[in-house]
């Protein structure tokens, strides 16, 4: 249901001279507005507030109409993401193979739920829809890494592992 | 012309019609949801399908299908009911059963249309969507529980307002009508979007659980706030007003309206109201009869008919033409004054004097609907759009819909800046005729010089030693603009004036004639200037001769005559010389000093505050008569509901006041109509009937002239702000400030400042500063932004706390220091 309530979102203090660059590049190119909103994202991780309005100033759109353009699609993201953006897949093989059971460890274990992110910024939680490995189901990837025949121990390494990794 | 059959009728249209507009020309009505007449097709609700022969085999919908020849269309057969009725069903699928409690019941195309087309069950059933309601702002309430996704509200305030507040946002079942951040409502407040919202998803506030729409009463008038003349219905019951109603049929403006015209009637009804008559007895202002309060006003101007030069009276250009010919009548005529004035000595000399030596004519010789069939514009100060925000509207369409070019003179951006392919100079403040006069040298310097000027040689030598920087711009910006104005095929000067604009004079008015005469853009189609008074009536004040002629006094002089006493009486009708004129004290001290002041007014304001003798006036929807718009267009102004308390029309008041001192007596305020036709020669064969519902433009007969003047350029105060007043967006005089609407979207005075200034002053956005000049000191908010060059500042003139005008003595510019409280 789309009764989702709007992003909170944190009012912050970016340094604008990465949007600033990647404006200046597409600046007088036509239909810059994807490829700028893109570069940003590159840039920062997200799409942090500040930059919309400096991208509807600068490109003269109305802020909502980016606004529009960011909500449509999957690929951009307006709050801070982790480092490691966890991934346990929730389609129909993984669901009957217990996915449930790990999504709700996870939960337990990094206290985030699902598209939160941790506050130290480590983690993203996200549940999907079939991740194409339907034999390895329950199936969880960690950025690029996928971890097949998932199970509540597994969460634990995987966390412990990860936890070890540097931030940068 | 294509011809087509539509349900066996023979049709011919334009070729880019549409089957919609092709049906509609020849009266058959196609439902429709998403399509408005003002907006681009959209085509999103599938309300409007219809068969065409020649495309067997599916439905198409008639609103973006273009017309072609010898098509055959059928609009109502069994399955193009089915499929209407599937739309509906669909719909209402989402779309929440709380008819009872929506205000747009009655009012709502997806209700009128579930009746009519009998959809009394649905086979579908689904969960129904639960938005929180949006009530964060005062006047717009959205509910996007009813939303039905036809994307009206989005479409005008971007083609027409060109604001921009709302998108879709998310997407597939998610995706909803929405703001940036799906935040709540910031903007405009113009209400252009809850008057085309197809359904109960926008609503009014103010307008909430007052009254079902169809008990109203609805009565075609004039908008009483700024110049533009839109023309309004006003909706009311039980003698009160109780919203303004959308018909997208009325006007030039196709019903639009700004947030004065749509959101600020309520001070018609509003408590603050005089509802009986007050004379001033040991020092205070009591309660009176007509009868005593009108006897105390004749026998003080009988006397003053011994020495008319101690008698002036001061009027509004809100008040019909009729009563201000009357005015006239009583004052010149019977009591032999020649002491009255509009507030033309501090604004409309442009229109009144420098109109007149360079055109000839008292008023603009272009007229709005020029805006959007000329090639360029050339607008002065970026905030004609706030000062006439529906003109701003036709210049939004004309640039953005039919590609026509935009210049801006500015002391300040605005939004007129943002606009596609606008171009602005911003210049220094006050120095707007050296610019002209700089344009003017440019045009001549580049040979660019229509055929046949004459007097070319004494401009020559006026503007010989105009030079851009004069005006603090570059010889560049100069040359480009005069060139792309020049070289245009047709260009309109847009020139806004009124009280917040001292500097907006005659010698501006003739600058700006003489770039225009100079180049050939006169007297032809989408070519000319277009001077915009401030009030509803400047331009009736205007042409029924509310201004000084001969030797009598002009508004300022009218107040230094109070404070010298050769003014013993004066007769205020609706003006409120306290808050609008320059130097409030000063004001202030001679209104206290004159013998005898009588205010008429709907309010006690701090002028009538003053006076010896209050009469409650009535507001335009109280009564019957014309007003002049800036592009001389005179329309019928209707009466919606009886007088407010004891409350009398001015007309009704001059009128007894005629009489009683001898003069003229008219049946009813019609008779005077009749006689301004017959001796204003401008208005010769007009008649109130023959205006209908349109109005009339009438004409003039331009003989432009070169009129050389001369620049006069404020030195800057060293470390100092230049301050320039005008106008803000949502206010309109001072009037504005007993509208509900814009007191709730803007309650205060202002001074916006540029971030780079604010910042080395510590100064951040809502802090309390003390600005001071040297005629006094006043506290505002602060507003921090990119809009004001850095040393300028901008205020608004219209609020009673913390009016500019206590430290403004009527300069173009006043230098300012600024500091935090
Ligand atoms: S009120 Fe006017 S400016 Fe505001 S969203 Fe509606 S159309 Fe746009
Ligand atoms: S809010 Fe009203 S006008 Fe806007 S999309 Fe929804 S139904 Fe249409
Ligand atoms: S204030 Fe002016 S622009 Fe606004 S609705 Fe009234 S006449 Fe039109
Ligand atoms: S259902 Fe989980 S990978 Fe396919
Ligand atoms: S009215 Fe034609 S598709 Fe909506």
């Amino acid at each position: 249901m789309s009764n989702a309530p709007a992003e909170e979102i944190p009012a912050e203090e970016i340094d604008l001279t990465e949007a600033n660059e990647v404006i200046d590049k597409y600046l007088t190119l036509p239909g810059n507005l994807m490829p700028v909103l893109q570069g940003i994202q590159e840039a920062y991780g997200y799409v942090p507030k500040p930059t919309i309005d400096l991208v509807a100033e600068r490109l003269n759109v109305y802020p909502s109409q980016i606004y529009g353009v960011l909500t449509f699609y999957a690929q951009f993201h307006l709050k801070p993401r982790g480092r490691f953006i966890i991934r346990v897949c929730v389609g129909t093989a993984c669901h009957v193979q217990g996915a449930e059971r790990i999504t709700e460890t996870f939960f337990g274990r990094l206290g985030i739920g699902h598209a939160e992110t941790t506050a130290d910024l480590r983690y993203t939680f996200e549940k999907v829809a079939c991740l194409g490995a339907c034999g390895m189901a329950p199936l969880a990837m960690v950025n690029d890494d996928t971890f097949g025949k998932m199970t509540v121990q597994k969460v634990d390494e995987i966390i412990e592992t990860y936890n070890a990794r540097p931030m940068k | 012309m294509v011809n087509l059959t539509i349900n066996g009728k023979q049709v011919a249209v334009e070729k880019d019609a549409t089957i919609y507009d092709a049906a509609k020309a020849c009266g058959i009505k196609i439902p429709i949801l998403c399509h408005d007449k003002k907006l681009h097709p959209f085509g999103g609700c599938r309300m409007c399908l219809v068969e065409v022969e020649q495309m067997k085999g599916r439905l198409i919908p008639a609103c973006t299908t273009p017309v072609t020849e010898g098509m055959i269309v059928q609009t109502t057969t069994d399955e193009i009911v089915k499929a209407r009725k599937l739309v509906l069903e669909l719909l209402l699928l989402k779309h929440p059963i709380d008819c009872p409690v929506c205000d747009a019941a009655g009012d709502c195309d997806l209700q009128n249309l579930t009746y009519e087309y009998k959809v009394n069950m649905n086979r579908f059933v689904d969960e129904k969507f639960n938005h929180e309601i949006d009530y964060e702002n005062p006047l717009i309430e959205r509910d996007m529980n009813r939303c039905i996704h036809c994307g009206k509200c989005a479409r005008i305030c971007d083609e027409i307002v060109s604001y921009g507040a709302y998108t879709f946002i998310n997407r597939g079942i998610e995706a909803k009508m929405g703001t940036e951040f799906d935040g709540p409502l910031n903007c405009e407040f113009c209400g252009s979007c809850v008057s085309v919202c197809p359904v109960g998803a926008l609503n009014s506030r103010p307008f909430k659980f007052k009254a079902r729409w169809w008990a109203l009463q609805k009565t075609k008038s004039v908008c009483s706030y700024c110049g533009t003349g839109c023309q309004l219905t006003l909706g009311s019951k039980d003698g009160k007003v109780l919203t303004t109603i959308y018909d997208e049929n009325q006007g030039f403006h196709n019903g639009q309206l700004c947030t004065r015209g749509r959101f600020g009637y309520q001070f018609v009804n509003s408590d603050k109201r005089l509802t009986t008559p007050l004379v001033r007895k040991n020092g205070k202002l009591q309660e009176a009869t007509w009868e005593e309060a009108l006897a105390e006003v004749t026998s003080r101007l009988s006397a003053g008919k011994s020495d008319p030069a101690s008698v002036a009276a001061l009027a509004t250009p809100r008040l019909t033409n009729e009563e201000l010919f009357l005015l006239e009548k009583v004052f010149r005529g019977t009591i032999g004054t020649d002491n009255i004035d509009h507030s033309a000595g501090f604004a409309h000399e442009a229109l009144t004097k420098g109109a007149v030596a360079s055109f000839g004519v008292a008023a603009s010789p272009s007229e709005i609907a020029d805006i959007q069939k000329s090639n360029l514009l050339l607008v002065v100060k970026s905030d004609a759009y706030e000062t006439h925000p529906v003109i701003g509207f036709e210049i939004n369409l004309g640039v953005k819909r039919k590609g026509v070019a935009i210049r801006i003179v500015s002391d300040k951006k605005g939004k007129l800046t943002r606009l596609p392919g606008a171009k602005t100079t911003v210049h220094t403040p006050g120095s707007e005729v050296a610019l002209f006069n700089a344009l003017c040298k440019s045009v001549i310097d580049q040979g660019l010089v229509a055929e046949g000027v004459a007097g070319l040689d004494a401009l020559k030598a006026a503007v010989a030693d105009a030079t851009a920087e004069k005006a603090g711009v570059t010889a560049e910006e100069i040359a480009a603009v005069a060139k792309d104005y020049a070289t245009a095929e047709k260009a309109l000067i847009i020139l806004p004036i009124g009280l917040g604009y001292p500097g907006h004079n005659a010698a501006l008015a003739s600058a700006a004639a003489n770039l225009a005469i100079l180049t050939g853009k006169i007297g032809k189609e989408g070519s000319g200037l277009l001077i915009m008074g401030e009030k509803n009536n400047s331009q009736g004040a205007v042409d029924m001769g509310i201004y000084p002629k001969g030797t009598g006094l002009a508004a300022s002089a009218i107040i230094d005559g109070c404070a010298n006493g050769n003014v013993k009486t004066l007769f205020v009708a609706g003006e409120n010389p306290v808050v609008s004129y320059p130097n409030r004290k000063k004001v202030e001290k001679a209104l206290e000093n004159v013998e005898f002041m009588v205010v008429a007014d709907l309010f006690l304001t701090e002028t009538a505050a003053l006076a010896d003798v209050v009469l409650p006036a009535c507001s335009f929807a109280e009564k019957n008569g014309t007003f002049t718009s800036l592009g001389r267009r005179v329309q019928n102004v209707r009466k919606a509901i009886p007088a407010v308390g004891l409350a009398k029309t001015d007309f009704e008041i001059l009128n007894a006041l005629s009489q009683a001192l001898g003069g003229a007596r008219y049946n009813n305020q019609g008779e005077v109509f009749t006689e301004i036709a017959a001796t204003v020669p401008a208005y010769k064969g007009l008649s109130q009937a023959g205006l209908k519902d349109e109005g009339a433009v009438y004409p003039v007969a331009v003989a432009a002239k070169l009129v050389p003047v001369q620049a006069k350029t404020a030195a800057p105060a060293a470390g100092k702000l230049a301050m320039v007043t005008g106008s803000a967006l949502y206010h309109c005089g001072t009037m504005s400030r007993f509208g509900e609407g814009p007191m709730y979207v803007c309650p205060d005075a202002y001074a916006e400042l540029n971030v780079a200034d604010a910042s080395a002053l510590k100064i951040a956005e809502g802090d309390q500063v003390t600005v001071t000049s040297a005629t006094g000191a006043v506290q505002v908010a602060a507003k921090v932004g990119k809009r004001v060059p850095q040393g300028v500042v901008f205020s608004p003139y219209h609020f009673g706390e913390g009016s500019v005008n206590t430290i403004t003595d009527g300069a173009e510019v006043t230098y300012v220091t600024v500091a935090k409280k």
